[in-house]
């Protein structure tokens, strides 16, 4: 029972961190590789107020959604004088900066090590302790990023986000300030981010940079990518099925000392499949852009 | 430490770079897209170097070209059966990112479940004192991979400007539709960019493994630091890709003296950034049209 509930926490988690994925990539067609970054600072502003100031987790997780957000909108900036692979490299380089800072920095974030025994979190009175609290917290949250995205997609704001998608010129001729919706975006998806982060260094208790690399961006991409980047319940599918996959693997009876191997290769196939055969993922509609879907 | 040592160290981490962004050049101005995939080719050559050598037992000068020919069949296999339908479907730049970054979990991880992710060493001949010149301190290997720096810089300047193959696969460079019109088969010319991008992508993995070990996910690295330094050098200028080199190896070192050698991969891609926002056409690139519509 444990194990259903832990493997449904994470479900959880990656399903905030694949949906505010999806605003920036799905439905703005701007590819990012620095979300695991936004996730670890999330987490690390949390760790670290829970520790050294000991703050309550609401103040908490309002601050690590600020300052993830404000990060997400300096990384928002180039994309507006840089594009295509340039600026997903640009992107790379963040995420290789940040996860050196939270490596190097010994002295604050604690180093390689990380920092270990965050206390469990307690809102308004209620102390989260057991896996079902902890299910109850991250799927209230899951659903609350996953209710803000439908309204922002469904609302003018993501309508031009859209057509940033598809085509920017027309989107600029239109009069939308094109450059103020690119860094709006990567502030709101970076904060949800913040949120994931948040939930996992309280779950976890004990957080390390080593789980906020560039192979957890690519991850998270896989989980968006492969569900159906661009639509609401496609990022949710992504999550369900790549964080199963490996519990499914596992049943199989694939011995542990090739299982990590063999689910990296699975993901490696399955991107290739998909960009090859089905851009749109499982249950999307577009690729990365309306045109891509056609063949 | 002596000034010496440090320029001399700083050369050694240019020629480094300067290889890895050499190999990766040809098929990034051929085909303008982020290929992840060639971090895994780069330490795909590494591995089989050792693999033939550990089987046949051939001096090693026999070996590093027999495992740069296989790397390239390899690479071109792959090419063959991902990149070129992608390429004929008109992918995005986006999407062949995405399918590149599939094929090195793919490969990165075959490589670690057949060679093992312990570190593995190339040089079977004793580990020798470096040489000790005015009081400077070098190996072999360290030289070895200087010099083939220095040759490649020229050997591939003349295969561009002289070749046949090197002057097409400029044309596709510049302008892919411009050299389909004037005659120039651009499928054949983009195969020959990856080839030869496969190709001394082994080799610098090899030279890498020669002084250090190799692991699986040694390519990685060296790849990311190719990359920033062949858009630093400006996309289209192997001189440009030198010098390039030679700029984020001494940032990195007097860095490294003032704030300490972890923050090496940091500064690295700081300076990448501040070219990105301030000149991203790099030293010698061209500007480029902000949008073409």
């Amino acid at each position: 029972m444990e194990y259903l509930l832990h493997i449904l926490i994470l479900i959880g988690i990656y399903v905030i961190l694949a949906e505010s994925l999806n605003l920036i990539v799905g439905y703005t067609g701007l590819l990012s590789i620095a979300h695991a970054a936004f996730y670890g600072i999330g987490a690390y502003v949390v760790a670290l107020m829970a520790l050294k100031l000991g703050s309550p987790f609401v103040i908490n997780i309002i601050c690590a959604i600020i300052i993830s957000g404000l990060l997400g909108g300096l990384v928002g900036v180039p994309s507006l004088r840089i594009k295509d692979h340039y600026f997903i490299i640009a992107t790379f380089a963040f995420q290789v900066i940040a996860f050196s800072i939270l490596n190097n920095w010994v002295s604050f974030t604690g180093g390689p090590m990380g920092l270990p025994g965050i206390p469990q979190p307690v809102i308004f009175g209620w102390q989260v302790s057991s896996h079902l609290e902890f299910l109850l917290l991250v799927g209230a949250f899951a659903i609350l990023v996953f209710w803000l995205c439908h309204r922002i997609i469904k609302s003018p704001f993501g309508r031009v986000l859209m057509a940033i998608r598809e085509d920017e010129v027309f989107a600029l001729a239109a009069g939308k300030n094109v450059a103020l919706y690119k860094v709006a975006v990567f502030v709101i998806g970076s904060g949800m981010a913040a949120i994931a982060g948040a939930l996992y260094a309280h779950y976890i208790s004990s957080i390390e940079p080593i789980s906020f690399t560039v192979m957890e961006s690519i991850f998270i991409i896989s989980i968006v990518i492969i569900g159906g980047a661009g639509s609401l319940w496609g990022p949710v599918v992504g999550a369900v099925l790549l964080v199963m996959l490996p519990e499914i693997l596992r049943f199989v009876g694939m011995p542990s000392s090739i299982a990590a191997n063999m689910r990296q290769i699975l993901y490696g196939g399955l991107l290739v499949a998909f960009m090859m055969w089905r851009p749109q993922g499982l249950v999307g509609k577009y690729g990365f852009r309306l045109e891509d879907t056609k063949k | 430490m002596n000034l010496m040592q440090l320029i001399i160290n700083v050369i050694y981490a240019a020629s480094i770079y300067a290889v890895v962004a050499y190999s990766y050049y040809f098929m990034y101005s051929a085909r303008k897209f982020l290929n992840m995939s060639h971090a895994a080719i780069i330490a795909l050559g590494a591995y089989l170097a050792f693999e033939i050598k550990k089987q046949l037992a051939w001096n090693i000068f026999i070996v590093i070209p027999f495992s740069v020919a296989i790397t390239a069949i390899i690479a071109i296999t792959v090419f063959l059966l991902i990149f070129k339908p992608l390429q004929k479907r008109k992918a995005s730049s986006t999407k062949m990112l995405v399918a590149s970054l599939g094929i090195y979990l793919v490969l990165q991880n075959l490589i670690s479940l057949i060679w093992l992710d312990a570190p593995k060493s190339l040089c079977s001949w004793p580990v020798k004192r470096g040489h000790n010149i005015l009081d400077v301190y070098i190996t072999n290997e360290q030289i070895l991979m200087i010099v083939v720096s220095i040759a490649l810089l020229g050997v591939l300047l003349l295969f561009s400007k002289k070749t046949t193959i090197g002057k097409s696969i400029r044309a596709v460079a510049s302008d892919s539709v411009l050299a389909d019109v004037s005659g120039i088969d651009s499928y054949a010319v983009v195969l020959w960019a990856f080839a030869i991008s496969s190709g001394l992508g082994g080799l610098a993995g090899i030279l890498i493994a020669i002084d250090v070990d190799m692991t699986p996910t040694m390519g990685m690295n060296a790849f990311m630091m190719g990359v920033v330094t062949v858009i630093i050098g400006g996309v289209n200028s192997i001189l440009g890709i030198a010098l390039a080199a030679l700029l984020l190896a001494i940032t990195q070192h007097f860095g490294a003296w003032f704030i300490g050698s972890q923050w090496q991969d940091a500064i690295a891609f700081v300076i990448l950034v501040l070219f990105l926002l301030f000149k991203p056409e790099g030293f010698f690139g061209k500007k480029v049209k902000s949008a073409t519509v």
